[in-house]
């Protein structure tokens, strides 16, 4: 069975794979080095924010759309954080300022009927709380009171 | 950057490997072409792109292989359908008898039928002549993930082509 696949594999290594042509050999090498060489001094030519630019776009080129979506998602974020920051000041504005006398005259009219309903003229104190006094743990204890 | 002389020796070193990889995983030699390309300008705008590497054939297939899967994907399902239809671009040398001439047409198709992992590593244990160490070292996966590898498209390209590879052993 090894033998066998050793030879299929030896039949399929000998098969020859097709040759690079030979022209691409001075294409590739020509573009390569005149490629190389004005893209360089395209570098030290440029302006550092062209340089800024240029990395930029090309970190952004490829799915323009979907950074667009996100710079939006941002903007929206941004402007619902900023309307819930004024929204404080308002209310305290609001609170800020003195009820006028009527309101304050209406509000005490009302505690009143509202204590005569219950039926005391004071509102009521909270209940007390009991005293804690701590009892005998002990029957030997309960004996000795007795 | 390296110069000029050091570029052409790069390229008579290894361009014919990495075009054969290159052919075999995007079946198209424009592309192949375009890639080559691609790598020996990387080379010479970045000088110190090979310093301190000691496999350079390893290093440059995994330039090779990542520019090619960049291209790969950006070709997109559409182009990749259209290419499924179109006819296969065999990796292989025409050769003068028929029967051989067979072989390699249905060998390039069972390498075309193969997920492009399993035909990478083929490819480079087959004809790059690499072993799995330096396979692994070029792609960047485990050797035990290359051998398995390769195990599997062997089994595949011989279950494809026994019937055919029988008959030729049988007349001989």
């Amino acid at each position: 069975m090894n033998d066998e696949i050793e030879q299929f594999e030896r039949r399929l290594q000998a098969q020859p794979v097709k040759k690079i042509p030979a022209g691409w050999r001075t294409e590739i090498l020509t573009a390569a080095m005149s490629q190389a060489s004005s893209a360089g001094s395209r570098v030290q030519e440029l302006p550092w924010h062209s340089i800024v630019v240029a990395r930029l776009s090309s970190i952004f080129w490829p799915h323009p759309k979907a950074w667009a979506g996100l710079a939006a998602v941002w903007v929206c974020i941004l402007l619902l954080n900023f309307s819930n920051h004024e929204r404080p000041h308002f209310i305290a504005e609001k609170t800020s300022s003195a009820p006028p006398p009527e309101m304050v005259a209406e509000l005490k009219q009302q505690r009143l009927m509202f204590a005569e309903l219950i039926g005391a003229t004071e509102p009521r104190v909270a209940g007390r709380q009991k005293n804690y006094s701590p009892k005998p743990q002990s029957k030997r204890m309960e004996i000795f009171t007795v | 950057m390296p110069g000029k002389p050091e570029l052409e020796r790069l390229y008579d070193e290894h361009a014919q490997a990495l075009f054969a990889f290159l052919l075999n995983l995007t079946r198209n030699e424009a592309d192949t072409r375009d890639l080559l390309q691609e790598i020996f300008v990387k080379i010479v705008r970045d000088q110190k792109l090979l310093s301190g590497i000691r496999e350079e054939r390893a290093f440059l297939i995994r330039l090779a292989h990542n520019a090619a899967v960049d291209l790969i994907r950006r070709r997109g399902t559409r182009e990749r359908v259209k290419e499924n239809l179109a006819e296969i671009i065999s990796p292989f040398a025409s050769a003068d008898d028929p029967d051989e001439q067979v072989f390699r047409d249905e060998l390039a198709a069972a390498l075309a039928e193969l997920p492009e992992e399993q035909r990478t590593v083929a490819q480079l244990k087959l004809w790059g002549g690499l072993t799995f160490e330096e396979i692994a070292a070029a792609l960047e996966i485990p050797p035990n993930t290359a051998a398995s590898r390769y195990r599997y498209a062997l089994d595949k390209m011989r279950g494809r082509l026994r019937p055919l590879y029988e008959e030729m052993k049988k007349a001989e």
